[in-house]
This record gives C-alpha cells, sequence and structure tokens, in this order.
C-alpha cells in the first residue's frame, strides 16, 4: 500500500515552514537546497535592515501601521529585533506624565511630539519607502516559506536534477 | 544637535530622490523570486537580469503611459 504524503515526510514541512519564518532562507537549506538559502537570507535581510535604516526605529511600528507590521513580521527574527527596539521607545514614553495620563487623539499628539523631539518620527517620504522595504522583505520571505514547506511536503530534497535539452531532429536529405 | 544613529534616526532624504530607490527593491524582488524558481543556479544572474529589465521596463512604460494620459487629456 502506497505511503501517504505524511508518512514519507514526516515533520519536516512544519520544521521547514517554522525555520523560513524564523530565520530567511533556513527552509531551504532544511531541504538541502543550501546556495538558495544563504541567497535569501542576504537578500531579505539586506532589503529589510535598508528599510530600517531609511526609517530608523519608528519603521515597525505596531501601533501606527498594523498591515505593514505584519508584513515586517514575516521577515521573523529580523521583524522580531525591529519591534523590540521600538517597544524600548514606547517604554521610555510612557514614563512622561501627559502621555500616561491621557488616551485617544490626544494621547497620540503627545507621543508625535515626543518623537519628534527625539528626532526619531517618521515622516514624509521616508515613512513610505522605509515601510515598503521592510514590508516587502517580509512578502518576499512568505513567498519563500511557502516554497520551503511545498518542496519539503512533495519531498523534493536538495538541487533539483538538470534538465537535459532536447535534441532538434536532423531534417531529412532526399 | 542631535547624533545621527543609523537604525535609529531616519534618514534624511529629498522627495525627488525617492524614486531612485525603486531599483534596489526592483533588484531584490527579482533576485528572490528567481532564486526560488530557476531549475538551474548556474543560469540565475541572466534571469535575475533580464527579470529585472522586465520589471523596470513595465513600470517605466507605465510611466510613460501615465505621463501622456496627464498631459494631453482633454
Amino acid at each position: 500500500m502506497a505511503k501517504s504524503v505524511k508518512e514519507k515526510t514526516g515533520a519536516l514541512p512544519v520544521l521547514a515552514l517554522l525555520l523560513a519564518w524564523l530565520v530567511p532562507g533556513a527552509g531551504h537549506v532544511c531541504v538541502g537546497r543550501i546556495r538558495r538559502g544563504i541567497i535569501i537570507f542576504v537578500v531579505i535581510a539586506a532589503t529589510f535592515w535598508a528599510g530600517v535604516a531609511v526609517g530608523g526605529v519608528m519603521t515597525v511600528d505596531y501601533y501606527g501601521e498594523r498591515w505593514w507590521f505584519m508584513a515586517e513580521m514575516l521577515t521573523g527574527a529580523h521583524g522580531l529585533v525591529g519591534w523590540q527596539q521600538q517597544k524600548k521607545v514606547y517604554q521610555e514614553l510612557a514614563r512622561y506624565p501627559e502621555i500616561r495620563d491621557t488616551s485617544g487623539p490626544e494621547q497620540q499628539s503627545y507621543i508625535q511630539e515626543k518623537l519628534a523631539q527625539k528626532k526619531i518620527a517618521l515622516v514624509a517620504p521616508a515613512d513610505s519607502i522605509a515601510r515598503v522595504y521592510a514590508g516587502v522583505a517580509g512578502l518576499l520571505n512568505l513567498m519563500c516559506m511557502f516554497d520551503a514547506f511545498m518542496l519539503a511536503l512533495i519531498g523534493q530534497v536538495g538541487e533539483p536534477p538538470p534538465t537535459k535539452a532536447r535534441k532538434q531532429p536532423k531534417p531529412e536529405t532526399p | 544637535m542631535i547624533a545621527f544613529t543609523l537604525f535609529y534616526n531616519p534618514m534624511t532624504i529629498h522627495f525627488y530622490n525617492q524614486v531612485w530607490l525603486v531599483l534596489p527593491l526592483c533588484g531584490a524582488v527579482a533576485i528572490i523570486y528567481k532564486t526560488v524558481r530557476t531549475q538551474n543556479l548556474r543560469r540565475l544572474p541572466l534571469e535575475i537580469v533580464a527579470s529585472l529589465g522586465y520589471m523596470v521596463g513595465g513600470l517605466v512604460a507605465l510611466a510613460v503611459i501615465l505621463w501622456l494620459i496627464l498631459k494631453y487629456w482633454p
């Protein structure tokens, strides 16, 4: 009796998916595509940190930009480090009484004012560029996660075999 | 004056210079897409260049079409 896909591949697809999320490219390394994994890691890390370099610490913003934040979290460890840096800023801001004791739009305006004083408030055009870079890095990693998961699921471990070039039929001579 | 710290303070970018930042982004998309899709890694650089050419060419064509519409639309 033929074995099911789950019996053939075991926990490899889930492991590849988790690794691909946590460290971009690790999913491909997990399925034996080491060079591709290295390329993916370097390019996604460079794209994400280029975004953070342009936008500063407020690029990964859980409070201001939820959708972009979700895309940025798809970069795994990179996104988590960016979020931790931003959390430190918010923890520091929470010490100010005018921010702590208010809520709603008034609190938001106080936060913006303090961020501007610290010279870390994101303003146009750096805000859109930074978030697009960091967010696109996350979305690209989503594609890599899906690819690593599918490769592990179908059991295609290692580089694919080289495809043979088709031979052109010789024209018949009379 | 507060000293600039990389990854902490945002960079100052002129509004008209931001269009050039689309090129590295297209490059990153082309590299990742082709790294995932290609069968033979030896052909990867060529496929990346071709893919980047299609993307940039498409964006330029779109920009020209939109510019023409804006300029000559009655």
